[in-house]
């Protein structure tokens, strides 16, 4: 579902503005913004209203094998990004040394989805960038790109929406030669376009008329990696809050389906962009540069799945034997995904799963994007906030339980 | 129609010497794939693989000549060989597969093509070649007539299996042991006593011994893709042909064993029937 087709719903209160659900993205949200006489927003809130999937719930005592086939079905716009954090969790917290080509496989997977998606972001965000006349271009080009990253994901990883063949311990099976040679000879093909594609999209993003302050932050960035993700997470900085504590107004904090993640008790922006600026010397902020970033990066992740399949020795096993008892140790893992970083934690004991958390892209973001819109006219607003491609399916995690006043009952999903 | 619809029958053989020396009968299901191979009409097909020791059928993706005449010959016990497919379709990276498969197998690969529950897979299939199939026997089956039946310690210790003249064959240390067919009714799978193909009648070409003489296999080809390819391979002089009713036993054998699968199935479904059991629909 990634264009609603609900009735939005714009409400103008005597000093607010709601954006309910915001449009062109995953899921359902909404957008708060409190405005002065001139239409400036002078405080923004950004809240997912997306119901919960419970997935974290759903894998416990159960194999660890089952953790990844579940959590990929958090959402079908980013299943890879879930799946590989969810296998790399489990890999960790079950004490597996992938084999080499398992993970370069890994890498090449992830690099093609992450270019997938952020074509499906252009053509999201089209109607704001893309000239009339040249619309039809655009969705081609969107989806000539698309059929041939894609293409690659089916091959290595099984399918390209739920991948069947990322495993726990590796890869279902190594890709034969004839496969690699045939996804590089795609794949270069597929280069003079992809640089047109990014140098298009960035024409028209430089030419929408944007304010070239619009979005600009200044919070810390979240970024692992400048492709893959490492798995490594620093628990002592990170908290989290729930939306009652963080939201200034009740109503929407008891409202907001999303807790507060936070590093060094500090909200912070995820995603290309922050990836950009931390490992490719990028350095511009805000609207303008996040889709600039978005679309940079293609080629980033383009060069990094020719890299990984450059380096594959197809001979080679990619899947390691291994003990499903597990540590008891928690399992990271750490992924990169179009949005961000995407954190899945796992603990497995007498081989089943005792605990297991999703801390996803766009839950980083969720606070920081609210405050982003804040400076500018209030129609500008969600220009702000699909320049974060957010998508609430799996950022939702708390449980609302009472009917009548909506207020949280329980939220042991969240705790840790 | 007990042999379903068909273009064309004949009764054929492979030219080739290195396939003769290996297939079952006449070679024609190794000699298509072959041909087809080399043409580039597929790229790789998925077959029953030769077992190993323990006489279990691998499904195995081949995708060039050496390695389907290594897979020739029939496979006595079941072989999962649709499970294949999807890694045939994708670390395997074949655009144009070929298969080889049971009547039953036909007709589960045919509704995969007809219903969008196999995405890129079952738009990859080019060719279906069928094997006609009384019925099959599951490896517990074949455990115990080696063990149970012809005195064998295991089946492991069979070099040989076969059938004909009206038994089972197991070959030890140079000696056949044989077992009437009648001995082995029963020990099929359940699936098999109420399945009414038997000539593949979904395939592109169907081919197996019954109806032509020793050493050659008759074939009917069905559908476009099936006698495109079957006529090339016969025009490459890779296949010789006879006309049916130039050989003997001929069509009138086949048509009789498939019609009298039909028959005795149809009781067995109508005897499930009555107790309330849910039969597969017949296509």
């Amino acid at each position: 579902m990634l264009v609603s087709n609900f009735l939005i719903e714009v409400t103008y209160l005597k000093d607010r503005v709601v954006i309910s659900p915001t449009s062109r993205q995953e899921g359902h949200a909404e957008l708060v913004m409190e405005v002065d006489d001139e239409g400036i927003v002078t405080k923004g809130m950004y809240l997912s209203i997306t119901p919960v999937r419970g997935l974290e719930k759903m894998v416990l005592d159960k194999a660890p094998e089952t953790a990844p086939v579940l959590c990929q079905r958090i959402c079908g716009v980013c299943p890879i990004p879930h799946t590989l954090a969810s296998a790399e969790a489990i890999d960790m917290a079950l004490g597996i040394e992938i084999p080499k080509a398992a993970k370069l496989l890994r890498k090449a997977t992830l690099a093609a989805h992450n270019i997938n998606s952020a074509a499906i972001h252009h053509f999201l965000v089209a109607p704001d960038i893309v000239p009339d006349d040249s619309f039809a271009a655009a969705v081609d080009s969107v989806s000539e790109i698309r059929k041939n990253v894609q293409y690659v994901v089916d091959m290595i990883a099984g399918e390209g929406i739920h991948p069947s063949d990322i495993r726990v311990g590796g890869m279902a099976r190594n890709i034969t030669p004839f496969t690699k040679e045939r996804l590089v000879e795609r794949m270069t093909a597929l280069r003079p376009k992809l640089e047109a594609h990014i140098e298009l999209i960035k024409n028209w993003v430089l030419e929408a008329g944007l304010p070239k302050d619009l979005g600009v932050v200044n919070q810390p960035l979240l970024a692992t990696d400048a492709t893959y993700g490492t798995n490594e997470f620093d628990m002592d900085a990170f908290s989290e809050v729930l939306p009652e504590a963080w939201y200034d107004d009740p109503e929407i904090g008891t409202k907001a389906c999303s807790v507060i993640p936070l590093i060094n008790g500090t909200n912070v922006e995820t995603g290309p962009r922050a990836r950009m600026e931390k490992y490719q010397g990028f350095k511009d902020k805000g609207v303008i540069a996040q889709h600039v970033a978005r679309a940079d990066e293609m080629l980033k992740n383009y060069d990094a799945c020719m890299e990984a399949l450059d380096a594959l020795d197809t001979s080679a096993s990619a899947r390691a034997d291994y003990d499903p008892r597990g540590t008891g140790e928690l399992g990271f893992g750490i992924i990169e995904g179009p949005r961000g970083t995407n954190a899945h934690m796992a603990q497995v004991k007498d081989g089943k799963t005792q605990f297991y958390s999703a801390i996803v892209p766009t839950t980083w973001n969720i606070p920081t994007m609210g405050p982003a819109t804040e400076g500018f006219h209030h129609e500008y607003g969600p220009h702000v906030i699909r320049a974060y491609d957010p998508c609430l399916s799996c950022a939702t995690h708390v449980m609302v339980v009472d009917d009548e006043d909506k207020s949280i009952l329980k939220n042991e999903m969240v705790r840790i | 129609m007990p042999l379903g619809t068909y273009k064309e029958a004949v009764s054929a053989r492979s030219t080739e010497k290195r396939i003769q020396d290996v297939s079952q009968d006449g070679g024609i299901v190794s000699a298509l794939l072959c041909y087809a191979l080399d043409e580039g009409i597929i790229e790789g097909a998925v077959v029953a693989g030769t077992p190993d020791k323990n006489w279990r059928p691998v499904p195995t993706v081949v995708t060039s000549a050496d390695e389907v005449i290594e897979a020739a010959g029939t496979k006595y016990s079941m072989s999962p060989t649709l499970s294949a497919l999807k890694e045939a379709t994708r670390q395997y990276g074949l655009e144009k597969v070929g298969v080889v498969t049971t009547p039953c197998q036909t007709q589960g690969l045919r509704k995969a093509q007809a219903y969008p529950f196999s995405r890129f897979v079952a738009d990859k299939i080019k060719l279906i070649v069928g094997i006609y199939c009384m019925e099959n026997f599951p490896m517990a089956s074949l455990d115990t007539f080696a063990t149970a039946k012809l005195g064998f310690d295991d089946l492991t210790d069979a070099s040989k299996m076969d059938i004909g003249k009206g038994k089972f064959w197991l070959t030890k240390d140079g000696e056949d042991k044989g077992l009437a067919i009648k001995e082995t009714h029963g020990y099929e799978q359940a699936g098999c006593n109420i399945c009414n193909d038997y000539v593949a009648e979904w395939a592109d070409v169907s081919t197996g011994s019954v109806g032509s003489p020793d050493g050659w296999s008759t074939v009917l080809t069905r559908t476009d893709a099936g006698s495109d390819v079957f006529s090339k391979a016969v025009d490459a002089g890779l296949i010789e042909t006879k006309p049916m009713d130039d050989v003997k036993p001929g069509l009138p054998l086949l048509e009789k064993l498939a019609k009298g699968k039909k028959d005795k199935n149809k009781k067995e479904r109508e005897r499930r029937a009555k107790m309330g059991v849910k039969i597969p629909t017949i296509y």
